[in-house]
């Protein structure tokens, strides 16, 4: 330890260059929040005094290792006593103390000189409604404290992970301002994993870090304890001296004045690191905080750019190039569905012709053998009209149920190209497309009325005579045998029923003849009117099917250009992009190559290279 | 009390006929009903280190925990009443196997062999000592919250050991009574502070100072909610008073009656005790040995001890059980579980069985559902239990001289029946009816005072229904 009262750090050390260059970065590469953090860091590492905090979780004896290295009952110490609020303890020439609160109403901490002697009970004990207290600060006359040690005493650290913000806050704000830390844990067990994430938390803001265990004096395996959570330190990746203490001795010691009884204690290895180690190099110290902080920023600005340097920014490939591709792929699918929409239509449509010709020739043949049934009874010359009438509403209704069923089907076609079609876009198709053409439903042709030959009466007649003729000379014969004269009584009678049994054969087979012209006739108009109506029907189908077509062949043709021209100004997006991306890699490689040799300089720090903590995955894990 | 559990197994019953064809589930509530049929099941739980195993120790009387297991095996030890040393490993795949295991110098010796550092779900250890009878004890790995929601499964009451209430135990504790299978009130939940001799750094006072904090801890409503009572208790103290050797007693004879002024300056730390240039003629061995049992602090308190007069080995041993807490902690157990045994028993039962008719539902089961709810809602036994955390929690509030009464009736104290009239400890039979008469006329004019609010008047009327009980059960 050198010779002067105060200490002076030289301004111009090759840690406070490298510190600055690194602000530098910080604040090139838009990282205000880092600058900031490393700014505060100089500011404290300039100032004369070395700050070295005590934490720990609950109850390990930190505010007794205080009150046992100054040897003065400053801090409150008991079974279930905490810390509220930091206790800053620095050299002065007369013991004096005072309370730092911050009132509620002005923003500017406020000062509260206190009585030394009710230090422990005054900081303990929150005076309410007085504004927060946020630390307490103390000053005596100590040697340890002559060469600008401050020691901190802090609210202990119940659970990291739960811990309130701004118990957390307050802890971290005092450790980031720190020289050195010494997190106590006392040495009648190991080191509990919370404890460790504390250490390694604490690490990570201040390398210099001592362990101090404590209560060796009740522990009768502190020295198996001690090397166990130096192995776990190690392990953990932590560099840390462990010093096993007991602020009990050290008490009992100063009381006495018992020489090996303070040797015992442990506080003078504890006091001589603390001068060797944080007294004695505040420039080693100095540079290895530097080294890092200072090494933990420029690896956080490192990352950004190793990303960019491969070409892979943050967020995966750039919006362009997705658009791009995705309209490559939307091309490629609009081929096919085209393909897929056109079959599907002649398919369809054939399907339909089929289905419909079979429907009406099957109503056909109903008719059909309804007027066959008919005409077996009735007579054309007496039911023709009644008939006609009926032949023609018959065909009428089956027409327009097969008409009906050509614009239902034909519907279901049109909604599903239309659900095709909603994938791209979302019009349907135009009502133009869909309009029948009335001119080709032809009128269906009138029922010719079949030549009937009537039954006259004159043929009657005739016929009548005809028969009774026979009648009258077969009978006159036979009973002019009997003498009588050929035309007599009888051979009259046989003629009379001769003739009308002649007329009435006639008129049977006449009756016949005409049902069998009007069959004809029927089946010759239900034939043509069956040929007329399917061509029509066909004739529509087919112009509809044409329509479909050309309009579903127009559209995939849109939208196949709609397409390209995305794919384009995406391409032509993405080769912007690509030439950005190639220029800020050759900026990030420049920025790289700078930051590399600032990395190496801040390694150059401290000659054995600094080791961080290990990133751990949880604190429990 | 018989009369729930009856209804318990009854049910219990009825539900495995119901899902007879369903291995699963049949399983769960055959494990259930050894359960039921079984001792109460109590784990230790807590933090590494927090001094599980010594309590466990202390509790049983003999060395028979921690088991060689590894750090971080998380395997719990249960401990069961047996006629001799057994010791069973249940792994997590495969049928369970009995590994060598037995007593020597009061210890357990259990050799792992092969099954050492493998993983395993749990280890039996069948150990004949009076005090598991009726009751199991588990001891269970460090506490993390996936732990406790095994412990919430497993055990029927938890101890659970601190040595300090942190926000991470209470923590815990919360992840204790969130599990599914808990009830809103910690009616199975102690806390014990643990390792009470290290106290203000082994101060001759340091009991004290625990006993204190305690107390402190008793009041706070946060700790309120989340057990029924805060112990403190040095388990090394205590199982070091059960288990004290004659010779080990003869040593601390010499050294209390070495000259003080002397002896003073060996105490103040375990390195100077155990030097090698000691002033009174007890060899190192010997002084190690006394470290290890009693620790500076009990080594302090015992040489006070035998110098305040008790100065046989009787005297010393009882005088340390009862001021190591571990007395109050067998007072507690006694009064919290083991009197409210099918109380707590019962309670788990139900839990279980409303997991199995809640994620496997099917027609037949949803008369036992509405059975099962019945018994929740109407046992006069839950119905304290609800009352009584509706207090402790706030919910409720009774005039201040009627609270105390009030819970100490429904059985917050303990459920004997001399707690809950708060009388001596042995009294006549006599005086307990005249004791149970005045209570129920009490609380027969506070269930009809229109002074106090509906809510306060139900409240009186569950009590009023608690004494009628106590009256039936002490009937001549």
């Amino acid at each position: 330890m050198g010779g002067h009262g105060t200490l002076f750090r030289v301004t111009s050390q090759p840690w406070l260059d490298v510190l600055d260059a690194t602000i530098g970065a910080c604040s090139d590469h838009q990282r205000p929040d880092l600058a900031n953090r490393l700014r505060q860091k100089r500011a404290h590492l300039l100032e004369p005094t070395l700050r070295v905090p005590v934490v720990g979780e609950p109850n390990q004896g930190k505010s007794q290792l205080v009150n046992a290295l100054i040897n003065a009952p400053v801090c409150a110490v008991g079974d279930n006593v905490t810390t509220p609020a930091p206790i800053v303890i620095g050299h002065a020439q007369s013991p004096v103390a005072a309370l730092v609160k911050e009132p509620a109403d002005t923003p500017e901490p406020r000062r509260e000189p206190i009585p030394v002697e009710e230090i422990a009970i005054r900081a303990a004990a929150l005076p309410a409604g007085r504004g927060e207290l946020l630390h307490t600060e103390v000053g005596i006359p100590r040697p340890l404290l002559a060469n600008g040690l401050v020691l901190v005493d802090t609210p202990a650290v119940d659970d990291l992970d739960t811990v309130s913000f701004r118990g957390s806050h307050a802890l971290f704000n005092v450790v980031a301002e720190a020289d050195a830390v010494l997190v106590v844990s006392a040495a009648t067990r190991e080191l509990a994993t919370t404890e460790l994430a504390l250490i390694e938390a604490v690490a990570r803001l201040c390398p210099t870090v001592v362990v101090v265990l404590t209560k060796i004096d009740i522990a009768p395996r502190w020295r198996r304890v001690a090397e166990r959570n130096r192995a776990r330190l190690a392990g953990a990746g932590i560099q840390a001296t462990v010093i096993p203490v007991s602020a009990m001795l050290r008490l009992a010691a100063a009381k006495s004045g018992d020489e090996a009884l303070n040797a015992e204690s442990g506080f003078a290895e504890l006091v001589t690191h603390l001068q060797r180690e944080v007294l004695g190099q505040p420039d080693v110290l100095a540079r290895r905080s530097v080294a890092v902080l200072a090494g933990m920023a420029v690896q956080q600005l490192l990352a950004p750019l190793h990303q960019t340097v491969a070409g892979t920014p943050a967020g995966g490939p750039s919006e362009a190039i997705t658009k791009w591709q995705t309209a490559q792929r939307q091309i490629d699918q609009l081929r096919k569905d085209a393909a897929a929409w056109q079959t599907a239509l002649a398919d369809d449509m054939a399907d339909l012709v089929s289905d419909l010709e079979f429907d009406l020739r099957d109503r056909t043949r109903r008719i059909l053998r309804e007027m066959d049934k008919f005409f077996d009874e009735a007579d054309p010359a007496v039911d023709w009209d009644s008939f006609g009438s009926w032949l023609d509403e018959s065909l009428a209704e089956a027409a327009d149920t097969n008409f009906a069923w050509l614009v239902e089907r034909f519907d279901w076609i049109t909604h599903r190209i239309n659900r095709d079609l909603h994938a791209y876009r979302d019009d349907v198709l135009p009502r133009s497309l869909l309009e029948i053409d009335d001119g080709l439903l032809a009128d269906p042709r009138e029922l010719e009325e079949p030549r009937v030959e009537r039954f006259s009466v004159g043929q009657k007649v005739f016929v009548g005579l005809r028969g009774s003729y026979g009648g009258v000379l077969m009978f006159g014969l036979a009973t002019s045998l009997a003498g009588w004269p050929l035309i007599n009584a009888v051979s009259l009678g046989a003629g009379i029923l001769f003739a009308a049994k002649t007329i009435y054969d006639e008129a049977g087979a006449r009756l016949k003849r005409r049902q069998a012209i009007a069959k004809a006739a029927g089946q010759r108009h239900v034939d043509d009117f069956f040929l007329a109506f399917s061509k029509d029907t066909k004739d529509i189908l087919r112009q509809l099917q044409r329509r479909l077509r050309d309009h579903l062949a127009a559209t995939a043709e849109e939208l196949r250009t709609e397409i390209v021209q995305t794919a384009q100004s995406a391409k032509r997006e993405a080769d912007l992009d690509a030439a950005e991306q190639q220029r800020r890699a050759g900026e990030a490689r420049t920025a790289l190559q700078g930051l590399t040799t600032l990395h190496g300089r801040i390694t150059a720090l401290v000659p054995g290279g600094i080791s961080l903590p290990r990133p751990r995955r949880s604190l429990t894990g | 009390m018989t009369g729930l559990l009856d209804q318990v197994w009854a049910l219990l019953n009825r539900t495995l006929e119901v899902y007879r064809d369903n291995p699963r589930a049949t399983g769960w509530l055959r494990w259930q009903a050894d359960r039921l049929g079984g001792p109460l099941r109590i784990a230790v739980a807590g933090q590494p280190k927090a001094g599980k195993s010594m309590l466990v120790n202390a509790l049983v009387g003999e060395e028979v925990a921690p088991l060689p297991l590894g750090d971080d095996a998380l395997t719990t030890v249960w401990y069961l009443a047996g006629a001799t040393p057994r010791a069973t490993v249940y792994p997590p795949d495969g049928p369970p196997a009995e590994v060598p295991a037995d007593r020597s110098g009061g210890r357990l010796r259990v050799d792992l062999g092969e099954w050492r550092g493998r993983r395993l779900d749990r280890v039996v250890v069948d150990w004949p000592a009076r005090t598991l009878r009726g009751t199991a004890l588990i001891d269970t790995p460090g506490a993390e919250p996936s732990t406790m929601e095994r412990v919430a499964t497993e055990a029927d009451a938890v101890l659970y050991l601190t040595q300090h209430l942190h926000a991470t135990d209470l923590g815990l504790l919360q992840a204790l009574h969130e599990h599914p299978l808990a009830m809103a009130y910690p009616v199975g939940t102690l806390v014990v502070l643990s390792r009470a001799d290290e106290m203000g750094g082994g101060r001759i006072d340091a009991l004290f100072a625990a006993k204190q904090l305690a107390r402190q801890h008793r009041r706070d409503a946060r700790t309120r909610a989340l057990c029924q009572d805060v112990i403190a208790v040095t388990g090394l103290l205590g199982y070091a008073g059960r288990a004290l050797r004659p010779p080990e007693f003869d040593a601390l004879a010499t050294l209390a009656h070495a000259p003080r002024s002397e002896m003073d300056g060996y105490l103040l730390s375990a390195d100077r005790f155990a030097g090698a240039d000691f002033p009174v003629p007890v060899d190192a061995e010997l002084r190690r040995a006394l470290l290890d049992r009693l620790g500076l602090f009990g080594l302090r308190l015992a040489t006070a001890l035998i110098r305040q007069g008790f100065d046989t080995h009787g005297t010393l041993s009882a005088e340390l059980v009862q001021r190591s807490g571990l007395t109050e902690v067998r007072e507690a157990v006694a009064r919290y579980f083991t009197d409210r045994a099918p109380v707590l028993k019962a309670r788990s039962a139900l839990l279980a069985l409303e997991v199995v008719l809640r994620r496997e539902p099917r027609p037949p089961a949803a008369a036992l559902v509405a059975e099962l709810e019945r018994i929740l809602a109407g046992a006069h036994e839950f119905r304290e239990l609800r009352l009584l955390a509706a207090l402790s929690v706030g919910q409720l509030v009774l005039p201040a001289e009627l609270d105390a009464e009030a819970r100490q009736l429904i059985g917050g104290s303990g459920s004997g029946l001399p707690v809950r009239l708060g009388l001596a400890e042995e009294p006549t039979a006599t005086g307990l009816r005249h004791a149970i008469i005045a209570a129920l006329r009490r609380w027969r004019d506070h269930a009809e005072n229109p002074v106090l609010d509906e809510a306060a008047r139900t409240a009186a009327a569950t009590v009023v229904r608690t004494c009628e009980g106590m009256l039936a059960s002490v009937a001549p």
